[in-house]
């Protein structure tokens, strides 16, 4: 619930909240300094010995919360309060460093918005008990959050992102990282098929709808056969592939199957790259690997959204000697019997195709089964899977294949990768999960170059084409598995609503991770220079962002003022404009003096306007004091005030 | 009351804390080149930014009056009545007002509706005596977040007095007419005899409130009694040998009080100054503004 901090710290919150309950009424508060120390040292304490260190995000957010804690019981005073919702707010900016996830961003939102409502109910409470007294400030805190939100997309969009240049580390994502390694061993993507993290999402700028045909999404590529474990080329935990290992294919030109693809990957904290099956145009920062796949110079620590360029006809026209040496090499521990069967299919037809064909037949026929659990293989099980249990997921079928070509001299290397994913029709992208990793093989054909051969869908046919959560209920709805959730759960997550709520949700996810998290400072100088802003300078950008902000505040300030000023009274600005008219003839109305005392004595004084003057005192009087005055005498009223005097002039 | 030029704006103590802790959040954003906290870093600058206009308006409107001030012994308290005016169409929030001068009274109001007023009582320690200038009453309103702080001087040119306080241990001096049978009024001459009731004024001694009118639902009356009158007494500064001036005074201001209780016709004599004998209200607190002017 509380993510990665130790327990104890946010009970120790929760206890201070409900003492602060109890003691407030008491009129009990923490006062004394050494009472404060030594809680506060014991607490600092206490932290150190749950993480072993006071470094690192965990015990950092972890302090802030006890010190938030500590004030509560010590705070009475208004700017205390004030002091405890600015911690508050840091200490929703830790949130989002431990998650980025839209939840927590909107739960944070959520805290954010409340810590506001408090501020304003602190400094102008309103009317204690009645029915406004708690919707008053949430509507203040609405109200000033609508009036900045011009503000903050303008600032998120202008203000520009100056790197610090120093970068501390929040944590090591390397160890959260996906399914992913470079080895891949029996079990290890059949462990990923409960995941329901997101590996990365797709979409195809160029077409409107899902491209045909089974989506392989290229990871890795892997050379060095063990077996039934293949790894990747490089040394595991080494930073990049050597220099050899670099973009040895040369790039061929596209064929008009070309995709274009826009990935945003999550981050993983290390250097894979997806993209369809193969990619041949590397987006920036990244290399394409040999094995034709996208390697990224810096590992990927955030959200990180490339373009790349994928199409199916991209092929090796031919196999250097040195690789094709590489791309044979077996093991000397593989036994007797896996190498007679690849030495008979070698003489039933020579033709690495029939071979191919053989093999596949041979699953196909040898009833191999396709299973979620298929029980623990050792590297060295290869005559156990392939002669005795016959139970697999999609990793044993492809390192046994790739193996058995290589003994019957066919080139053959792993690919792992993604396979499928569910295209989402709202947001028209496809979210590719972890439980989607696969691995398949590629042989290669004097004639057609590295070709791609899956061998699970000789096993289990159909799986190419859909994605696992989708092939798995297929199958658990035709009894050919047991179900791995019960009836009702199965029941309501593939129900119309339920789906589309999901689907609609996952839209929206993907757009806050591509649009929000993935704005950064490339792609706000992009913007900047769409719109015809080119790099100023960040100086300059500020002053220009500072000065639209303030325009907008005093567009606010005016605005608030004239909607709330006072009313004015017609018949007493009419009758203020009688006693200047009158003034101006030398009868200045005194402050103690009545209407009609004036009227009296302005009359006198002012002979020839007498009746009207009388009239005009006496209209005010009737509508200054008479229950109801119908709107014709206040038009009568002011004829006769603009008619007073004006032939005298 | 008069409004002295335009309301001013500055920033409360913490909207420094608030511009460290924009600060902290930028550099973590940007060193961490996190595009969520640079979201929270935005929503929080443009709330705190929009929330300033808000300040400056909320005091639009709003006016003050005061109320004529009553008297005060010193060593009491002066009891300032302020009436606050919203006069603008929106309710205003958070309104503190506060004086100006050597003690400083803050009061609050949280809320004042559209076109009504809301009335506090500023009290501040009547030290000295004399006549006092109220000065400037300023008003303050930080809502809604406390950055920012607008305050808005209303000068007055009313003023208070404050009474000397009235203290001594002689006697009220005997008046040559007096009757020998009379005994001297006891205990700060209320007489005994029952002379009527009138309407509470407050500030009144609670100890005569006819409390069983008030049962009876009449309000809160207070009992009138009166001495038998008895002949005028001249109250004489220079009959008194204090050295102090104040302890004089003091003495002086005690038997006008008690001279007034007890409804016998007093009259005063400081140096330049004469007041005829006579009771009652007026007379009473003309009598006492001599003695607090007296230089």
């Amino acid at each position: 619930m509380f993510g990665t901090l130790a327990t104890w710290i946010p009970s120790f919150f929760l206890l201070t909240l409900a003492m602060k309950f109890w003691m407030e009424p008491k009129g009990y508060r923490l006062r004394s300094a050494i009472w404060k120390l030594v809680l506060a040292a014991v607490t600092l304490a206490a932290i150190f010995f749950s993480y072993g260190s006071l470094k690192g995000i965990e015990p950092g957010v972890s302090v802030l919360v006890v010190l938030m804690s500590l004030k509560i019981l010590e705070a009475h005073t208004a700017r205390e309060f004030q002091v405890m919702v600015m911690i508050a707010w840091v200490l929703c900016l830790c949130g989002f460093f431990l998650s980025q996830d839209l939840v927590i961003a909107l739960c944070l939102l959520a805290a954010v918005v409340l810590l506001l409502v408090a501020l304003v109910q602190f400094h102008g409470p309103a009317a204690a008990g009645s029915p406004g007294s708690f919707w008053s400030p949430v509507g203040v805190t609405c109200k000033l959050l609508a009036q900045a939100a011009p503000l903050v997309v303008l600032l998120f969009l202008l203000f520009p992102r100056i790197n610090t240049g120093f970068r501390f580390e929040i944590r090591d994502l390397s160890s959260a990282a996906s399914g992913f390694s470079d080895r891949l061993s029996p079990g290890s993507i059949a462990s990923l098929t409960n995941s329901s993290d997101i590996a990365f999402r797709a979409e195809f700028p160029d077409r409107k709808t899902r491209p045909p045909g089974p989506m392989y999404w290229r990871g890795v590529v892997m050379w060095h056969c063990e077996g039934m474990e293949w790894r990747a080329p490089y040394a595991r935990g080494s930073s990049e592939p050597g220099p050899a290992q670099r973009g040895a294919l040369p790039v061929q030109a596209p064929g008009d199957k070309a995709i274009r693809q826009r990935i945003t990957i999550a981050p993983h904290g290390a250097h894979w790259m997806f993209a369809l099956d193969r990619p041949f145009e590397v987006p920036p920062k990244a290399i394409l690997a040999r094995g034709n796949y996208l390697w990224s110079v810096q590992p990927i620590r955030k959200v990180r959204r490339y373009e790349v360029v994928s199409s199916p006809e991209v092929t090796g026209k031919d196999l250097q000697p040195r690789e094709r040496k590489e791309a044979l090499e077996v093991p000397a521990s593989i036994s007797p019997a896996v190498r007679e069967l690849a030495q008979s299919w070698i003489a039933q037809n020579s033709n690495p195709r029939a071979i191919v064909n053989s093999a596949l037949q041979f699953f196909r026929t040898q009833r191999f089964r396709y299973s979620l659990s298929p029980g623990e293989y050792k590297k060295n099980d290869l005559d156990q899977f392939l002669f005795h249990r016959r139970v697999g997921f999609c990793e044993h079928y492809a390192t046994s294949f790739a193996t058995l070509m290589r003994l019957a001299g066919i080139p053959a290397r792993v690919v792992v990768g993604y396979l499928g994913g569910e295209y989402n029709d709202l947001g028209r992208f496809f979210l590719v999960r972890q439980a989607d990793t696969h691995a398949w093989c590629e042989v290669w054909f004097p004639d057609s170059g590295w070709t791609r051969l899956d061998p699970t869908s000789a096993v289990a046919p159909g799986r190419a084409s859909l994605d696992l959560n989708s092939f798995l209920a297929r199958r658990v709805a035709s009894g050919e598995i047991e179900a791995r959730r019960s009836a009702f759960v199965t029941q309501l997550t593939q129900s119309a609503i339920f789906t589309n709520i999901r689907l609609a949700w996952e839209a929206v996810n993907y757009e806050w991770d591509t649009r929000v998290l993935g704005f950064d400072a490339d792609v706000q100088e992009s913007l900047l220079a769409s719109v015809g802003i080119s790099s100023s300078g960040p100086f300059l950008l500020i002053t220009e962002t500072l000065g639209i902000a303030a325009a907008l505040l005093v567009i606010y300030a005016g605005w608030m003022q004239l909607r709330t000023r006072p009313r004015v009274d017609r018949v007493k600005a009419l009758y203020e404009r009688f006693c200047r008219k009158a003034a101006r003839f030398g009868v200045r109305r005194n402050p103690w003096e009545g209407p009609s005392d004036f009227s009296r004595r302005a009359a006198k004084l002012l002979p020839d306007e007498s009746e009207r003057i009388q009239k005009i005192s006496n209209t005010y009087i009737a509508l200054r004091y008479s229950p109801k005055s119908p709107a014709l005498v206040l038009n009568k009223f002011a004829k006769e005030v603009n008619a007073f005097a004006a032939h005298r002039r | 009351m008069k409004q002295r030029k335009f309301p001013s704006v500055y920033p409360t103590a913490s909207f420094g804390g608030l511009l460290f802790v924009l600060g902290a959040m930028w550099y973590a954003a940007s060193s961490q080149n996190s595009a969520a906290a640079y979201v929270l870093l935005f929503a929080l600058t443009g709330v705190s930014l929009v929330s300033i206009p808000h300040t400056l308006i909320n005091l639009a409107g709003v006016t003050i009056a005061l109320e004529a001030v009553k008297p005060a012994f010193a060593g009491q308290e002066v009891s300032l009545p302020v009436e606050i005016m919203n006069g603008s169409r929106a309710t205003r929030h958070g309104i503190n007002v506060t004086s100006s001068g050597s003690s400083r009274e803050r009061k609050r109001v949280d809320w004042i509706p559209a076109s009504k007023a809301a009335r506090v009582t500023l009290r501040l320690p009547a030290r000295q005596r004399g006549e006092h200038e109220i000065g400037t009453l300023c008003l303050t309103s930080v809502y809604p977040l406390g950055f920012v702080r607008i305050l808005k001087k209303f000068a007055t040119s009313q003023s208070y007095v404050v009474y000397p306080k009235p203290a001594g241990d002689l006697q009220l001096p005997l008046s040559r007419a007096r009757s020998p049978h009379r005994r001297p009024p006891a205990d700060f001459g209320e007489g005994d005899d029952f002379a009527g009731v009138r309407a509470y004024v407050p500030g009144g001694s609670q100890r005569h409130i006819d409390w069983k009118a008030v049962a009876r639902g009449r309000g809160l009356m207070t009992k009138q009694f009166a001495a038998e009158a008895e002949g005028s007494v001249y109250l004489d500064f220079s009959a008194l040998h204090f050295a102090d001036v104040e302890e004089r005074l003091s003495q002086l201001a005690l038997w006008v009080i008690e001279a007034e209780r007890a409804r016998r016709p007093y009259g005063l004599r400081l140096p330049g100054t004469e007041i005829m004998p006579a009771v009652g209200e007026p007379h009473f607190h003309q009598c006492m503004r001599a003695l607090s002017r007296f230089q």
